[in-house]
């Protein structure tokens, strides 16, 4: 066979994996030597769905002696197979390299007969790319959960990452959807390189001389999105879990895309894109701003709202925090604010201490106020036109959104979303269409709902009373 | 000088080069004034409005400003400047001039005064440099001539070559390479010991060799296939990846328009063929 046709397969396989980055690790050039790698990781293309191609994302082997449910390469799907050899692969990704089309190769596989046999050829793989071509760019190897202790050591020096994907957010669903798979969780495999990822952390501060590195980029996993009936609660609590317990660096989310038909999987229809562009949200707030799980999701609404996002849903239900005065509050809280990111804050932080900030300014620091600005003042000031209230907030949110979705970004999932707009408007009950008067004590929010006008004083908080005109 | 122009800021004109910028930073300080702009002589449309002062060039006054930079603000902030005399924003010789009439005069703290106009608006263009720069890294495509250089061609915003060198000198020592700054005039190259610039204009290179062809279909057809076509996602694509740089990147070439001559290399082959003209540079016969 061609390479070009092996590719095209073995792409082709790879394609709804979607842990592609290339971050979390440098490695200084050297000379005589192809590679590198840089820890903020470079994306190098994106393709026609919008995702970043930054490693050969790529199967050694499509053949499979398993039979997992949801996937195109399952043993009784009748697809063409192939296999790269060593050499192909190390050909390919070097050629690539050096044209600088890829940070590195992204390597995964079918189960060649058992997980250690098919472990072995991706070490060998990876192994003649690192030594024979001196390869020092990023690698990222798939793990396949039952593999034994001493490969995954083998691997792991080999590599700069490693992922053992959960698959589902259940073991239930892992035993309907992958029954082979269910045999070794993947979660022990994980607690065995994060030890390894610890040890050799002491190790390597402790000596003096250079030691090889394991897994320098720490591990990540992957479940499928949608395709069993785990809530969004759930799937976080998880992923909280995986980042505290595991010391996982990520963990991805992958919206399932009906490929075969089984009666135990979702219809062909809508790929939930939206749910899952929000658990990635939810994610980031846990990772990046501070939040705690229990923070952005509970048990009473297991399901993150479609509507806005889970920071905003977040302040409207501790709109007692707010507003925040921009001039004063803490960094953690500036990170709190809707529409704020993580450079927002710190230029806010720096710029306010040459002076107090007014809007001009934050618009200037590239602050975009579209969602911030119902949850903030400036020296005691509203924005003009803003009224703080939950419910008009929501509102306008949410009317942002609908505007935002008619334009055709995102998911193409008007539907639903309509439904649910109708859903959360009805829980508002007399709220509904009484936009511009001051609201009594109905906020969804179980708060009392304040009417703030831009001229109007703010509520004497502690740490606003002395700005406030 | 009419009374019109009395108290209209002056405008003053250099030569183009980084002393030249400095000089008139100098002069600015010396002259104790604010100036407009520094403009470049002949990218001009000189107004009546404005008053013009011409800068001489002086490698002294350049220097002085150089080593005063450094003292009171740290070399960072040298880079800075230098990072933003990159830009190809007309504005940029004013921006940096009220930066450090600026900086100058408040200390080392007054370059993080971002809500200050004078230094948020040389933080932009710095910005808008880095981004460009950063673009480059993600989005050089290399192509493998027949005398063994890896050469590219780009047509970036600013001339952001000198910032993008370094990062692939180290990566991809092993190889001698060239990237051409189409728009700017300048390339960049390596020969697998060290790098330096060139000016360039309309240069001419020789083909591209059959190890090339075959990786760039290589790389053609696993950009296509990598796609989900359920998630087809365009205005995501571009905002990621302005069309701006589809020009000069190798998967972007529409299917039909792709190299049609037979594909006689396999990459298998076209590593042997790469293998042996590693040994023999400039003898591979196509
Ligand atoms: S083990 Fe399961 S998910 Fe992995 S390739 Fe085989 S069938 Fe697909």
């Amino acid at each position: 066979m061609e390479l070009l046709d092996k590719l095209t397969i073995l792409a082709d396989a790879a394609k709804y994996d979607v842990a592609c980055t290339s971050c979390g690790v440098n490695r200084a050039a050297v000379k005589g030597q192809l590679g590198a790698a840089t820890s903020a990781g470079i994306c190098h293309s994106f393709s026609a769905d919008g995702r970043c191609i930054t490693l050969l994302k790529i199967l050694l082997s499509n053949v499979c002696s398993y039979d997992c449910a949801y996937c195109v390469n399952r043993r009784s799907n009748e697809v063409p197979r192939a296999t790269f050899s060593a050499r192909e692969l190390a050909e390919l990704t070097i050629g690539f390299y050096r044209r600088n089309y890829i940070e590195g190769l992204f390597l995964s596989s079918g189960v060649l007969k058992n997980p250690d046999y098919t472990t072995e050829r991706m070490c060998e793989a990876i192994y003649l790319l690192r030594e024979e071509y001196g390869f020092r760019g990023y690698i990222h190897a798939k793990a396949i959960p039952g593999t034994s202790p001493e490969l995954l050591v083998r691997l792991g020096v080999l590599v700069d990452r490693v992922s053992l994907n959960i698959e589902f957010p259940s073991e239930k669903s892992l035993k309907l959807l992958a029954p082979e798979k269910a045999g070794a969780s993947a979660l022990k495999p994980m607690a065995f390189v994060r030890d390894g990822i610890r040890a050799n952390y002491q190790d390597r501060r402790l000596s003096t001389v250079r030691r090889t590195r394991f897994v320098p980029a720490g591990q990540s996993t992957q479940m499928i999105i949608g395709a069993s009936p785990e809530s969004d609660y759930h799937i976080l609590r998880l992923s909280a879990s995986l980042y505290q317990r595991l010391e996982l660096q990520r963990v991805f989310f992958s919206a399932y895309i009906p490929v075969n038909t089984n009666p135990l999987l979702p219809a062909p229809g809508a790929v939930p894109l939206l749910r899952e562009h929000r658990l990635y949200q939810a994610d980031w707030l846990m990772r990046f701003y501070g939040f705690d799980v229990n923070e952005i999701i509970d048990e009473e609404h297991p399901f993150l709202d479609p509507l806005i996002d889970p920071k905003c849903n977040w302040a409207l239900n501790h709109i007692d925090q707010f507003p925040a005065e921009v001039n004063r509050v803490p960094y953690e809280m500036l990170l709190r604010i809707p529409g704020v990111g993580v450079r927002g804050a710190k230029r806010i932080l720096c710029a306010r201490r040459e002076r107090s900030l007014r809007f001009e300014d934050l618009k200037r620091l590239g602050i975009t106020l579209k969602r911030a600005k119902y949850f903030i003042t400036c020296n005691g000031r509203f924005a003009k036109g803003v009224l703080f209230d939950p419910v008009s907030i929501y509102r306008e949110l949410t009317a942002q959104a609908k505007r935002r979705r008619l334009k055709g970004a995102v998911d193409g999932q008007l539907s639903l979303f309509d439904a649910v707009a109708g859903e959360r408007e009805a829980a508002f009950g007399v709220a509904v269409g009484m936009s511009g008067q001051a609201p009594r004590n109905m906020s969804p929010y179980g708060l009392q709902g304040n009417a703030v006008g831009s001229r109007q004083a703010l509520p004497a908080s502690g740490a606003l009373a002395k700005v406030a005109p | 000088m009419n009374a019109l122009m009395d108290d209209a800021q002056p405008v003053y004109l250099y030569d183009g080069t980084l002393e030249g910028m400095l000089t008139a930073v100098f002069e600015a300080f010396a002259r104790r004034e604010a100036p407009l702009n520094v403009a470049q002589e002949h990218c001009l449309q000189q107004s009546l409005l404005c008053s013009y002062i011409p800068i001489l060039t002086d490698a002294e006054k350049a220097e002085r400003v150089q080593v005063g930079v450094i003292n009171k603000l740290g070399e960072r902030a040298y880079d800075n400047i230098k990072q933003v005399f990159l830009s190809d924003d007309g504005e940029k010789g004013g921006v940096i001039v009220r930066y450090l009439l600026y900086t100058m005069r408040k200390g080392r703290g007054s370059c993080a005064h971002l809500a200050n106009p004078a230094v948020n608006a040389f933080e932009e263009v710095l910005r808008q440099v880095s981004k460009e720069a950063h673009y480059m890294l993600q989005f050089v495509r290399f192509a493998q001539l027949r005398n063994g250089v890896y050469f590219s061609r780009i047509e970036p915003k600013a001339s952001v070559v000198p910032l993008i060198m370094g990062h692939f000198a180290a990566r991809f020592n092993v190889q001698p390479f060239m990237i051409y700054d189409a728009r700017h005039g300048l390339s960049g190259v390596f020969d697998t010991e060290r790098w330096w610039l060139v000016d360039a204009r309309d240069i001419q290179v020789p083909e591209q060799t059959m190890v090339e062809d075959a990786f760039q279909s290589l790389w053609q057809t696993f950009y296509d296939t990598i796609a989900i076509e359920e998630r087809r996602n365009p205005t995501c694509q571009r905002n990621f990846m302005p069309k701006r740089f589809w020009g000069t990147m190798c998967e972007q070439i529409p299917p039909q328009l792709r190299n049609l001559r037979p594909k006689t290399a396999t990459p298998t082959q076209a590593a042997k063929q790469l293998a042996a003209r590693n040994q023999t540079p400039h003898v591979l016969s196509a």
